[in-house]
């Protein structure tokens, strides 16, 4: 299909652009790590209380961290009129769309297989049997935390003091996600299994899919010329 | 063209007056001629600014994502002087209905802010009117400004119902309902004089509302023309 | 009574907030019009100058 074609030809692009130079993911890998130390020395984790704390702490590493990388989602195109000759192609937007976001997705997954065994180990977290459980949870988030955080980067390309612009914005309407991920990642702490939380799971989801297509709609009005 | 202007000013005119009755006679019965709460008291009166505020928030969101539809579909100017208008006035009605939970919580509470799901959305809703209103005014050219609000106004509206799932689900999971809880409209045993002030209020606040949107609206149409008579002497 | 205090207080911020907030639509809109007015009567004066 070439609508495929075109997300593998345009990710692929930005990765191998990424594999290159490395910019965004080694600061990603450094800021959650450093993330990691300043949670330690900014609250009291004994262990008693850090597996409780562990979902929100994490989110509160992953959103950082990737809003970090949304900054430079774009930065490729920035120069020599890249972003103008991109959308004078043929290419379809919803296209350039998923590509993008899968490329944030990509970059924060490999940061999470990072710090989320880093977490345990630093923290001495027994618990190494539902950490695949909560990685499936936390890949979930990502796509919303990538879905939404491509669109709004996109949105506020133009503006002025757009770093501090894009969580401003980003970070309410992330709410949704935010709530359903640590739910679920506290359901499957304190009980090995969801439980209660499916509910929030379906939200999770339903989110998910609500903004992507949404996106892949939208994204024409998103990114003009 | 003098005329048109001057018959929308007479309408606007008629608008305020009639929001102006409606919002005195409001106070009227709000304050003096509906009887207390048998719980709460006196202080229960504040529901009739605070259930009629919320919901001018509220349309006002939904009227943002209206001209933010219309004007990405259209790419009229007043579709967009439409959506920033809104969003302005509705910063304003939020603020307040914050404000006024908080103070209605003091007594009854016994804090002036607690997290509970209500003051939290309104909130929220504060927080997204407030980046939809930066971004506007931060986006360097006005089309691109208008467009990029657009997309967020869009946004934001379909986010609210998935927000308004999560935050009540999060509060109601995890603490007990407690009696005295303002936001709860207790329908049976209520005195008909307290609706009615309720139904009086409410159609005091609308009318407001669109009496301070058409001067907005009036206000965003004269800078438009404004900066095109500039952008023509310039030539 | 106190608790009429908070009544006060809430129906006060409002309709003063309220009350400010039109205040300043009237001058902002006051002064749109006087601008507007000049640039009109800028322009009608060029297009008299013209012919």
């Amino acid at each position: 299909m070439d609508f495929l074609n075109q997300i593998s030809l345009l990710l692929g692009k930005d990765l191998l652009l990424e594999l290159r130079r490395r910019e965004s993911l080694l600061m990603m890998f450094f800021f959650g790590t450093l993330l990691l130390f300043v949670f330690h020395f900014s609250f009291d984790l004994a262990p008693e209380r850090v597996a409780e704390m562990a979902p929100g702490l994490l989110w509160l590493a992953f959103l950082f961290t990737g809003t970090l990388g949304l900054a430079q989602l774009f930065e490729g195109e920035r120069g020599n009129h890249c972003l103008d000759a991109l959308l004078l192609s043929p290419m379809d937007r919803g296209a350039l769309f998923l590509a993008k976001t899968g490329f944030n997705f990509i970059l924060m997954v490999l940061v999470e297989i990072v710090v989320i065994p880093l977490f345990w180990i630093l923290f001495n977290l027994r618990s190494w049997d539902v950490v695949p459980y909560l990685f499936v949870i936390t890949l979930l988030g990502t796509v919303g935390f990538c879905v939404l955080g491509t669109l709004l980067s996109a949105v506020t390309l133009k503006a002025r003091a757009r770093e501090l612009l894009l969580p401003l914005v980003l970070f309410p309407l992330m709410i949704p996600v935010i709530l359903a991920t640590i739910r679920c990642m506290e359901a499957i702490l304190r009980a090995g299994e969801l439980g209660d939380a499916v509910p929030w799971l379906r939200l999770l989801v339903g989110f998910d899919v609500i903004f992507l297509t949404v996106g892949v709609l939208i994204f024409d009005w998103v990114i003009e010329v | 063209m003098a005329e048109i202007s001057n018959r929308r000013n007479q309408r606007k005119g008629y608008l305020g007056a009639a929001a102006l009755i409606t919002v005195l006679v409001g106070l009227y019965w709000g304050l003096l001629h509906a009887p207390p709460d048998a719980y709460q008291g006196e202080v229960q009166r504040i529901m009739y600014l605070h259930i009629p505020s919320i919901l001018t928030a509220y349309l006002s969101f939904f009227l943002v994502f209206v001209g933010s539809c219309l004007y990405l579909w259209k790419k009229e100017k007043r579709d967009d002087i439409l959506a920033y208008s809104a969003a302005e006035i509705g910063v304003l009605f939020t603020a307040l209905t914050i404000a006024e939970g908080s103070i209605w919580g003091r007594p009854t509470w016994g804090v002036w802010w607690t997290w509970d799901a209500r003051l939290t959305l309104t909130a929220i809703l504060l927080l997204i009117f407030a980046g939809y209103l930066m971004l506007r005014s931060l986006t360097e050219e006005e089309n691109r400004a208008a467009s990029s609000a657009a997309v967020l106004g869009i946004i934001g509206f379909l986010d609210i119902p998935l927000i308004h799932m999560s935050v009540y689900w999060w509060r109601t999971l995890h603490q007990p309902p407690s009696i005295l809880r303002p936001d709860k409209a207790p329908w049976e045993n209520v005195h008909p004089a307290m609706l009615t002030a309720l139904a009086i209020n409410f159609v005091g606040f609308v009318l407001l509302y669109f009496y301070l949107l058409s001067l907005r609206f009036r206000l965003g149409e004269m800078r438009e023309e404004i900066k095109a008579r500039w952008l023509n002497r310039g030539n | 009574m106190g608790a009429w205090r908070f009544v006060f207080l809430a129906y006060g911020i409002v309709w003063c907030a309220i009350l400010i907030y039109w205040i300043t639509l009237k001058r902002r809109l006051r002064r749109a019009e006087t601008e507007l007015a000049q640039l009109r009567a800028f322009e009608e004066s060029q297009s008299n100058a013209q012919t």
